[in-house]
């Protein structure tokens, strides 16, 4: 990757008078941290990264705006709001543009391909974090640990985020810029770990979601993180009546998960967030892989490919054979 | 304050006393580490740092009955009471953040569920040896010895763990584990010293908070605010897993004719928590957030309280997955001044 000219067209892009900012990422503050980066002029790009560390989804922003009340006399700022993105992010960004989340006409999307990202424990284990912020590159199939003597190759095969073993999308499925060339789809690895899950018994699996589903301190991170979960009237912060009691214990905890499993089924773009944030480690990708997986199998849909189209759950064909309806 | 020393090949008999008296330590899930019941036998693992879930969550657990009512009843049922409990290898700043967050729990009104359990229970702190990445204790008027808050401080010594008394709870627990406890020899308490001066040297961060808690009300509508919460996703990891958070709500869970009034966990990071039924929002965004919780902690408390509710153990920036880092904030909002 050209960082160079990752920037230059950062620096157009903020430049442009229809533009409010682009988000990026940037070298966190410690360790193999990286944060997320709001650049409002071309002074800022500067700092811009993409590196294999730049894993988290920036899509989520696109929702996450929280605009206050425009003042009477005043015009609201209807300027666009950049965003880099790489494969399973863009497919967050068609899903949105799909559900009506977001406008076409309000984000300039610059598109990232995407060679694979590293899992930040998995480095972490191998090289424990320090202090300063370390540099990763990609290195041909590998990656590059930029030391401060001698640079350290870590094998793709040892750190590899788990999403990124099963990706089949790295180039990014929509986007007005794309810097870099496509990368060549590697093969997606089989889903070991949802078909671990799905070869336990019944009995099993219930004492499997029960142990991960009772770790959960119900922080919603899972929920703030995921680029697809905006409802602006979410069903867990409703008083009246109360669908999912905040007591967090593992029966309640568990109407939490299903209930947001069951709201992503043919919409999660399978971009990791949820599972990435967890400080409890919850599996959660095994949870929302396998609904993907279902809907893929059976319906033959995979979302986010195509923003023109139909929503999965919004759509109805009058040939539909209905079988499974007696 | 008096010295003994436990030998590590005692330690299991040690752990195997304690386990009859409801005793609880870190115990690693995953990547999840938490404190669990210990029964006699079980591994105590006290190799990890600080617990994802830091020990307040047995004082102030995150959901608790304050009691349970039903149509028609003329009384309301109080919840069982709360037993003894031993917490052991509680680090230093949590033991800390204990003994900061009582203070709100005694301040206008004596609370009777945490104080109650607070007396209850009898806190054996580990001193940090090895200091975490992001610790940074010392800077908020901690140390990786601090007994404050612990009834009793072991330190590991290598072969063997010198065993401090701090308060009278420790005392007598000590008393009752004294066949498995000698004399601390001397220079044992020199060289637990030395350690705890060695671990200091080891922390990476620090700032110093002199003249914070006055710059916060002068920098509130400082861009500041804006840039450090920008990437902020809005969850509750940075408040839910700090060891002075202590906010709550109060809700009823009903079921049928019967039901509970409970205390739960909240989060100031949440846009809920200050919504009013109005619609309105005195804290619209992740801004006006976001300095809240730093105001909090560094000048709230501290004209309440005449002290940081922060204990340094660097969860919030250790965990927050968007590398929303308290130093940088402190740093910032020094620079700003």
């Amino acid at each position: 990757m050209d960082l160079n000219q990752l920037r230059k067209v950062a620096a157009e892009v903020v430049s442009r008078d229809d533009v409010k900012y682009l988000i990026g990422w940037r070298r966190g503050t410690f360790g193999y941290r990286v944060a997320p980066y709001f650049v409002e002029d071309a002074a800022g790009v500067d700092e811009l990264i993409f590196s294999p560390l730049c894993i988290s989804n920036l899509a989520t922003y696109l929702t996450l705006v929280e605009k206050l009340p425009v003042p009477r006399g005043q015009e609201p700022d209807k300027r666009k709001v950049a965003l880099l993105v790489k494969g399973c992010d863009s497919r967050a960004v068609a899903q949105l543009l799909v559900e009506k989340g977001v406008k076409r006409e309000e984000i300039v999307v610059v598109g990232l391909p995407c060679p694979g990202m590293i899992d930040r424990d998995l480095l972490a284990e191998k090289y424990p974090e320090t202090d300063k912020a370390a540099e990763l590159r990609w290195n041909g199939e590998d990656f590059l640990l930029v030391g401060e003597g001698e640079d350290i190759v870590i094998p793709r095969a040892e750190v590899l985020a788990e999403k990124c073993r099963l990706c089949r999308h790295p180039n990014p499925v929509l986007s007005d810029i794309t810097v870099g060339e496509p990368v060549k789809p590697w093969a997606a690895a089989d889903d070991s770990g949802v078909a671990e899950i799905e070869a336990k018994g019944a009995a099993e699996r219930w004492d499997y979601w029960e142990e991960q589903f009772s770790k959960c301190v119900r922080c919603y991170s899972c929920k703030s993180a995921c680029p697809l979960c905006y409802c602006e009237d979410c069903i867990l912060d409703r008083l009246d009546p109360i669908w999912v009691n905040r007591a967090v214990n593992f029966s309640e905890n568990t109407a939490f998960h299903l209930a947001r499993a069951f709201h992503l089924a043919g919409r999660c773009v399978e971009c990791g967030e949820c599972e990435r944030v967890c400080p409890a480690g919850i599996p959660l990708g095994k949870l929302n892989r396998k609904l993907a997986q279902t809907v893929r199998e059976e319906y033959g849909f995979e979302p986010g490919l195509d923003p023109e189209a139909e929503p999965f759950q919004a759509s109805y064909k009058p040939d539909d054979p209905e079988e499974f309806i007696l | 304050m008096s010295a003994m020393l436990l030998h590590k090949e005692k330690w299991s008999e040690f752990t195997g006393k304690l386990s009859g008296k409801n005793l609880w330590a870190p115990v690693v899930q995953g990547e999840m580490k938490k404190f669990a019941p210990v029964a006699e036998g079980d591994p105590v693992n006290l190799e990890e740092g600080n617990t994802t879930v830091p020990p307040k969550a047995l004082l102030f657990p995150q959901t608790e009955t304050l009691y349970r009512f039903s149509a028609g009843g003329e009384e309301l049922e109080l919840p069982e009471a709360d037993e003894e409990i031993i917490l052991l290898g509680v680090r230093p700043c949590d033991a800390r953040a204990i003994a900061l967050v009582e203070n709100l729990f005694r301040w206008d009104f004596d609370d009777p569920y945490y104080l109650k359990r607070r007396e209850l229970t009898t806190l054996i702190g580990l001193a940090c040896n090895e200091p975490e990445l992001n610790c940074f204790c010392p800077s908020v008027g901690g140390s990786p010895a601090s007994t404050e808050g612990l009834d009793i401080l072991l330190t590991d010594l290598g072969e063997s763990y010198l065993l401090e008394t701090i308060t009278d709870k420790g005392k007598a627990l000590a008393e009752e584990c004294k066949d498995l406890l000698e004399e601390a020899p001397a220079g044992a308490v020199e060289q637990k010293e030395k350690l705890a001066q060695d671990a200091l040297g080891k922390i990476k961060w620090s700032v110093d908070p002199e003249g914070i808690p006055e710059a916060l009300p002068q920098l509130w509508e400082d861009p500041l605010w804006g840039r450090v919460s920008a990437p902020c996703l809005g969850c509750g990891i940075c408040t839910y897993l700090c060891p002075t958070c202590y906010c709550f709500d109060i809700q009823d869970e009903i079921e049928g004719s019967a039901g509970r009034r409970c205390r739960m966990w909240d989060s100031c990071m949440f846009a809920e928590y200050t919504k009013h039924t109005s619609g309105h929002n005195p804290r619209p965004t992740r801004r006006e957030r976001t300095r809240n919780r730093i105001n909090h902690k560094y000048s709230y408390f501290v004209d309440k309280f005449g002290v940081i509710a922060c204990v340094g153990c660097g969860r919030c920036s250790t965990l927050c997955p968007v590398n929303i880092d308290l130093i940088d904030i402190l740093r910032q909002v020094k620079a700003a001044q």
